[in-house]
């Protein structure tokens, strides 16, 4: 299986909190996919766990990596499209 | 039979009702080993979780959109996958499943701690592990609160999860702990739900007993009627100018913009902090020249006085690097950041400095956390070497209180947190619920600490003003005039309530209402005196 990989940036005013957090593990888990977040150059995490997003305390206007697995490169970028979205605060 | 019981009160309504008292959940087991092995005890864990989801799902159910959400956001903490598994590595050292839920909820609230953006996630994490924990051990923590007819509840204080369930029938509310800034209280304003917080002795008031909430009277009356409730100060509209200035508090542009459509003449402080608490990096002084420029331009006509920066351990700024502190409030916050941080304290001034130019309003730049004469003047020639400002120092500690005579020919102005320096004053933490009593801006200790910094102020011609949360509370505002204070600044909100009642009095009621509340020995005496003096005005 291939990794789909994209960015995405954070522009809720607030950071990644609670709402986002939540938001990204119920999109990630409806696609099914295997899905990691974090900072560029530092240790992803799994986004499934809304307290393991919220704890990476992610600020406003940080970039975060996204990394999908999976073949279907379009399914993936919609998913990643959709995490842009929560982002926006 | 009435006995009366003092508090802290919550709105201008009073209410009449029986009292319908919340028990206090029964004690949770300590936390222990078990020997029954982790797949057994992880089993436990998951019936417990899906119990108090199946709760959660019920009282979300019955409740309106809003709350529904609440209840929604604490089931998605509860059934966090890396909690259950972090949990699991504790069952597999032994632990049982209550103790090992426990430990997984307290790593992560070690892990969120020190974001003010995550202080409630943690005290809903807290709520839940005990939930659950209370599931494992068979006690009951549900709220269980009558759903028709009219009660006044009361208990030790309420969570989120707690207030979210006031059911119609909730007419009046009653805490033993808690100040005026608690979650309860705010949701009682909010909600214009009748209450008093930090009532010691309300959780001996037998169920069933009539009471009357008097939160105008800061009082529960036990027997009181609604004839005995104390009313709410309300000031004839006279056209005149208020005694002293009055000027509002903001934080942001959209303060500035509210602000703006109030009476206020000018702005007696603005915080700074706010617009640092996202920035990753320090901020060059033309994007902070931006920032300040589109919010001066937008404040209340009237010179601006503006707060540099005031963070600490407990409100860190990311690219301030602040390691934690034992005791955050009485560490390196404030003008102290100077030690390790000069640049970007030089850097806010200038930024000031070129928005003061951009915009040509007048600008009053102050410190915060002054505690020596040196500091503040330390202050003032490095403000005076930057830019065009008249330059002050905030009054918040007692050892600043107790120099003013000193700062004469060093500030221009200064200005009274009275938040801070009551905390600092009374030894009382400000995030302690149990000592919401000792922070009442009206204790004796602290008026004639007021009254001592204005008259020591004016003989050092220094121009005083109160910025505190006190000034918002109109009676108040007028005993800060009579103390000989030359300005007051209130939240946005409040601005126009405290215009009123400042243009309701003339110089010598004020003087002669702040002389009654000199010579009053408590708290509840103080406001009396006040209360009396500007009733009979």
């Amino acid at each position: 299986m291939s990794t789909f990989e994209s960015t995405v940036e954070v522009i809720d005013p607030i950071g990644l909190h609670a709402r986002p957090a939540s938001q990204i593990v119920k999109a990630v888990k409806e696609s099914g996919f295997t899905v990691q977040i974090g900072r560029k150059g530092e240790n992803l995490v799994k986004a499934n766990s809304p307290l393991m997003l919220m704890a990476l305390k992610i600020k406003t206007g940080e970039t975060l990596a996204v990394t999908v697995e999976t073949e279907d490169e379009a399914a993936a970028s919609a998913l990643v499209a959709q995490i842009q979205d929560f982002l926006k605060g | 039979m009435s006995s009366v019981l003092a508090g802290l009160g919550v709105g201008l309504n009073a209410v009449v009702a029986e009292v319908f008292q919340v028990a206090p959940a029964a004690a949770l087991p300590a936390w222990s080993k078990s020997s029954s092995g982790t797949a057994s005890e992880s089993a436990v864990l998951k019936t417990a979780i899906s119990s108090v989801a199946a709760d959660l799902d019920r009282l979300g159910a019955k409740s309106d959109e809003t709350t529904a959400e609440i209840f929604e956001a604490l089931k998605y903490l509860l059934e966090d996958e890396s909690l259950f598994d972090m949990a699991v590595n504790h069952l597999d050292d032994g632990w049982s499943a209550a103790a090992g839920y426990g430990m997984a909820v307290n790593e992560f609230a070690e892990m969120l701690a020190g974001d003010a953006a995550f202080e409630e996630r943690i005290a809903d994490l807290q709520d839940i592990s005990k939930r659950v924990q209370a599931s494992i051990a068979g006690i009951h923590v549900g709220l269980e609160l009558p759903a028709t007819g009219a009660f006044v509840i009361v208990g030790e204080d309420f969570s989120p999860a707690d207030t979210a369930q006031f059911t119609p029938a909730v007419v009046g509310v009653i805490t033993v702990k808690g100040g005026p800034t608690s979650h309860t209280a705010i949701i009682c304003r909010s909600r214009s739900i009748p209450a008093v917080v930090s009532v010691a002795g309300a959780d001996h008031i037998p169920a069933g007993t009539s009471v009357l909430v008097d939160p105008v009277g800061d009082r529960v009356v036990v027997g009181g009627s609604i004839a005995d409730a104390t009313q709410a100060l309300t000031f004839a509209d006279t056209g005149r100018e208020p005694l002293v200035q009055v000027r509002a508090n903001i934080g942001s542009l959209e303060d500035a913009e509210a602000a703006s459509k109030t009476g206020a003449v000018g702005v007696g402080l603005f915080r700074t902090e706010l617009l640092y608490l996202n920035e990753n990096s320090q901020p060059s002084v033309e994007r902070q020249r931006d920032l300040y420029a589109s919010i001066l331009a937008a404040a209340p006509a009237g010179p601006i006085t503006v707060r540099t920066i005031d963070a600490g351990s407990d409100k860190p700024v990311p690219f301030l690097n602040m390691p934690e502190e034992e005791n955050p409030a009485l560490g390196v916050r404030g003008y102290r950041l100077i030690q390790d941080h000069r640049s970007f304290i030089e850097d806010q001034l200038k930024g000031l400095e070129a928005a003061r130019v951009a915009t040509g309003r007048e600008i009053w730049v102050m410190a915060p956390m002054i505690s020596t004469v040196s500091e503040a003047s330390e202050f003032s020639a490095l403000a005076r070497s930057i830019g065009s400002f008249k330059v002050g120092i905030m009054v918040e500690t007692p050892s600043i209180a107790a120099l003013l005579p000193d700062l004469a020919g060093i500030v221009d102005f200064v200005s009274v947190g009275t938040n801070d320096l009551s905390q600092y004053l009374f030894a009382a933490d400000r995030m302690n619920p149990s000592l919401g009593a000792l922070l009442n801006p009206w204790q004796p200790g602290l008026i004639r600490t007021l009254e001592r910094i204005a008259s020591q102020a004016k003989a050092a011609g220094i121009y005083s003003s109160v910025c505190g949360e006190s000034a918002s509370d109109p009676a108040f505002a007028v005993l800060l005039a009579g103390l000989g204070f030359d300005s007051v600044s209130a939240s946005r909100s409040q601005v126009d309530a405290v215009r009123a009642a400042l243009s309701a009095v003339d110089d010598d009621q004020a003087k002669a209402l702040a002389k009654e509340v000199l010579a009053a020995k408590s708290a509840e005496d103080t406001k009396s005196a006040a209360v009396a003096a500007l009733s009979a005005l």
